[in-house]
C-alpha cells in the first residue's frame, strides 16, 4: 500500500507539474453527454457514428528457447482481436447509433442506441457481425435524480467512461486493458470442445465488457458557480453486454466528480476535473480442481482516483487504480491461445489458453499529456504502469509502457493518429533467468496508425 | 333611496373594473402587436424559426449574433419570431437560454406564437413555461406579416 501511495503521489506531482507548465488533459462530463440531451433542443432521432480503420505492427519476436511454447508467436506481439499476425490492417471500430427523444415537445425522456460492426473484442468472441453496445432510456423527471436504464457505460475510470472517438491514443493503457476491460470466461469440458483444446478452461464466452453493464443508474450534476459536481450510483448485472446475469449478485458502481469549467462544451469542454470511482461485484465461473469442474463465485472490486485537465493547447490526465479479484492473467506461457506446447513436460499436448486469477490483486496508473503545436497537430506523451498479481510475489508481473503519439486533425470530425509504444514487462520478484522473465523479454515495441471519422 | 344609491354605486364600480380590465387587455394586445423600431437602426430583420430541428435553433441564434456583430447593437433591429415546432427555442429550460439572455441584452426581441402555445398546452396537458424574454403574440405568422409591413426583412435561416 505504501508503494501504491508513493506512486499516487508521483502521479499527482507529475500532473501538477504539467499543470504548472500549462499542460492538461481532456475533460468532459461523460455522464451528461452520454445519458442526457440538451433541454428543448433535441430531435426525434439523431443518427451518428464513427469508423476507425487502423494498422498495427510489432517485430514478432517469438517466445524464447527454454520456455514451454518456445519458437511460437508471443500473444502480446500479435494484433488483436484475432491474434494471428504481428502486422495487420483492421477496421477496429465501426459504430452507428441513434439518439434523441420519442416526443420532442416533452424531452424529459431520451434514448441512446449504438451498435458495433468493427472487428474487436466485442464482436470477435461470439463471431457476430454486429453487437449492440448501448441501448438505454433516461428519465429526467425527478430533480437531482435522473434515472438511466438499459445497457450503457457504467460510471468509472476516465479511460473507460470517455467517448472512445475522442480517445487520444490507439491502444488502452496496460492497467485499463488488463484490469478494467473485463473478459468473461467459462470453463468447458470434453463434452463441449472449443478451439483452444477440449480440456482447457477459461475460454472467453462473451464479448469483452467494453466498460458497459446492463442495469439502472441514478445520476445528476450540480452547478455551483464555475464548478460542476456530478454523482452517479448504479446497480448492474456485472455479466457483460447483451446477456442476462449468471448469478443473483448485482454489481454496485459509485462515482463522483468535481470540475472547474473554463469554457466550451461537449467532449472537448475545457475544464479541470477530479474524480473517484468504485465498483464491486461477484463473478461466477467454472473452475477446474484436478479434472472436476465446479461453479464458484468470486469477488471483483475495482476503484480509482484521477484528474483531467484541458485548456487551450494543453491537456493532461493522471489516474491511479486498484483491483481485487478476477485479475486477467494473460495466456499460458505468453503463447497464443490454442497453440500446442513445443517443450517441457506438456510438449505436443498442452494447449495454451486464456487465464484469470480469481483471488489476486493488482494496481496500476498512468500519466498523460498533450500539446497542440499547431491548430491541427497535437503531440502526445503517456506513461503507464501495471502491477498484476501483487498478492503472491512470485506471480507478480510488471508492465511499463511509454507511448509517444501525434494526432493530425483534418477537421473537427476526422483525424489521424500515429502511436509508438515502448513496451517492457518483467516478473520483478523472480530472477532474470526464470521462465516468466524470459517470456516477458520477448515483448516488442508497437507501432500503430489509425484514421477516425465521426459522422 | 339609500338602497338605490348603494346598488348604483356597485354597478358603477363594476363598470369601472370592467372598463379597466378591457383597457388593460387591449393595451397588452396592442403592445404585442405594436412594432417598436430602434430609432437609429439601419437594418430591420425578422428571423423566423418554425422548425423542430435543434440545429435550426443554433442557426437562428448565430444569425442574430452575426447581424449584431456586423451592424452593432444600435444599428440593427432584430426580432426572432418563434412558432410551430420552433417555439421550443423559447421554452424556459432551453439549452440555449444563456445565448438568448445575451442576445436580449443586446436588444434582440423574441416573440412566441400564442396559437402554438395553445396547441402545445393541449398536447402536453400543461402550459409550457416560456423564457422571460419571450413576448407572446397572437399568431407568429401574423407577427411576421406585421413586421414585413413595417419594413422588416423576413428571413428564415
Amino acid at each position: 500500500m505504501k508503494f501504491g501511495m508513493r506512486r499516487v503521489t508521483q502521479a499527482v506531482a507529475c500532473a501538477m507539474g504539467l499543470l504548472a507548465l500549462g499542460g492538461t488533459a481532456q475533460a468532459a462530463n461523460w455522464l451528461k453527454l452520454q445519458g442526457t440531451e440538451r433541454p428543448s433542443a433535441v430531435g426525434r432521432a439523431h443518427v451518428w457514428g464513427f469508423i476507425q480503420p487502423e494498422y498495427q505492427y510489432t517485430k514478432d519476436t517469438k517466445l524464447p528457447a527454454g520456455t514451454p511454447w518456445a519458437g511460437t508467436g508471443a500473444v502480446f506481439n500479435q494484433q488483436r482481436p484475432d491474434l494471428s499476425s504481428n502486422s495487420s490492417f483492421n477496421v477496429l471500430r465501426a459504430r452507428i447509433g441513434v439518439r434523441g427523444t420519442g416526443f420532442p415537445l416533452d424531452d424529459k425522456v431520451n434514448y441512446f442506441v449504438l451498435a458495433e460492426f468493427g472487428n474487436n473484442g466485442i464482436t470477435k468472441p461470439s463471431s457476430a457481425a454486429a453487437q449492440l453496445t448501448d441501448a438505454s432510456i433516461t428519465l429526467n423527471q425527478i430533480p437531482h435524480a435522473r434515472i438511466r436504464i438499459g445497457e450503457f457505460k457504467y460510471p468509472g475510470s476516465e479511460e473507460g467512461l470517455m467517448a472512445i472517438h475522442v480517445f487520444n491514443y490507439i491502444n488502452f493503457t496496460n492497467v485499463t486493458n488488463q484490469m478494467l476491460l473485463e473478459r468473461h470466461f467459462a470453463a468447458t469440458t470434453g463434452a463441449n470442445p472449443h478451439p483452444y483444446g477440449a480440456d482447457s478452461a477459461n475460454e472467453m464466452n462473451a464479448p469483452v465488457g467494453a466498460f458497459r453493464d446492463i442495469g439502472v443508474q441514478v445520476f445528476d450534476w450540480f452547478d455551483v458557480g464555475d464548478w460542476e459536481h456530478t454523482y452517479a450510483v448504479m446497480v448492474g448485472n456485472g455479466n457483460g453486454i447483451n446477456r442476462t446475469d449468471n448469478n443473483n449478485n448485482k454489481d454496485l458502481y459509485l462515482y463522483w466528480s468535481s470540475a472547474k469549467i473554463f469554457g466550451g462544451k461537449g467532449p472537448r469542454r475545457q475544464d479541470w476535473k477530479t474524480y473517484a470511482w468504485y465498483e464491486s461485484g461477484k463473478r461466477t465461473i467454472g473452475v477446474y480442481s484436478g479434472s472436476s469442474l465446479s461453479e464458484q463465485t468470486f469477488d471483483r472490486k475495482r476503484y480509482g482516483i484521477g484528474t483531467t485537465f484541458l485548456k487551450g493547447r494543453y491537456r493532461a490526465a493522471a489516474e491511479y487504480m486498484w483491483g481485487k479479484g478476477m485479475i486477467f492473467n494473460g495466456t499460458s506461457g505468453g503463447a497464443v491461445p490454442g497453440t500446442v506446447a513445443t517443450g517441457g513436460p506438456g510438449a505436443g499436448s498442452s494447449v495454451a489458453y486464456f487465464n484469470v486469477n480469481p483471488n489476486e490483486k493488482a494496481h496500476g496508473w498512468y500519466i498523460d499529456g498533450g500539446y497542440k503545436v499547431l491548430p491541427n497537430l497535437e503531440l502526445d506523451l503517456r506513461y503507464d504502469q501495471y502491477n498484476r498479481n501483487t498478492k503472491v510475489s512470485a506471480d507478480e508481473r510488471e508492465f511499463k509502457t511509454t507511448t509517444v503519439g501525434a494526432q493530425y486533425f483534418f477537421n473537427k470530425k476526422s483525424r489521424m493518429l500515429v502511436n509508438y509504444e515502448f513496451r517492457s514487462a518483467d516478473a520483478p520478484n523472480l530472477p532474470d533467468s526464470a521462465n516468466p522473465n524470459k517470456v516477458l523479454d520477448s515483448i516488442d515495441n508497437r507501432l500503430s496508425a489509425q484514421l477516425l471519422i465521426i459522422f | 333611496m339609500k338602497k338605490l344609491h348603494v346598488r348604483s354605486l356597485a354597478w358603477l364600480v363594476s363598470l369601472c373594473f370592467a372598463l379597466f380590465a378591457f383597457q388593460a387587455t387591449a393595451a397588452t394586445a396592442s403592445a404585442a402587436n405594436k412594432v417598436e423600431k430602434k430609432p437609429f437602426a439601419e437594418a430591420h430583420v425578422a428571423l423566423q424559426i418554425s422548425d423542430g430541428n435543434p440545429f435550426k435553433q443554433t442557426l437562428v441564434l448565430n444569425v442574430a449574433h452575426n447581424l449584431l456583430k456586423h451592424y452593432g447593437p444600435d444599428k440593427v433591429d432584430i426580432e426572432v419570431v418563434a412558432f410551430s415546432k420552433g417555439l421550443r427555442l423559447l421554452f424556459a429550460d432551453n439549452a440555449n437560454q444563456k445565448r438568448i439572455d445575451a442576445l436580449a441584452g443586446a436588444g434582440v426581441r423574441f416573440s412566441a406564437c400564442n396559437n402554438t402555445l395553445h396547441h402545445m398546452t393541449k398536447l402536453l396537458g400543461h402550459k409550457p413555461k416560456l423564457n422571460s424574454h419571450a413576448v407572446v403574440v397572437p399568431a407568429g405568422i401574423v407577427r411576421l406579416l406585421q413586421l414585413k409591413q413595417a419594413g422588416y426583412t423576413v428571413v428564415k435561416p
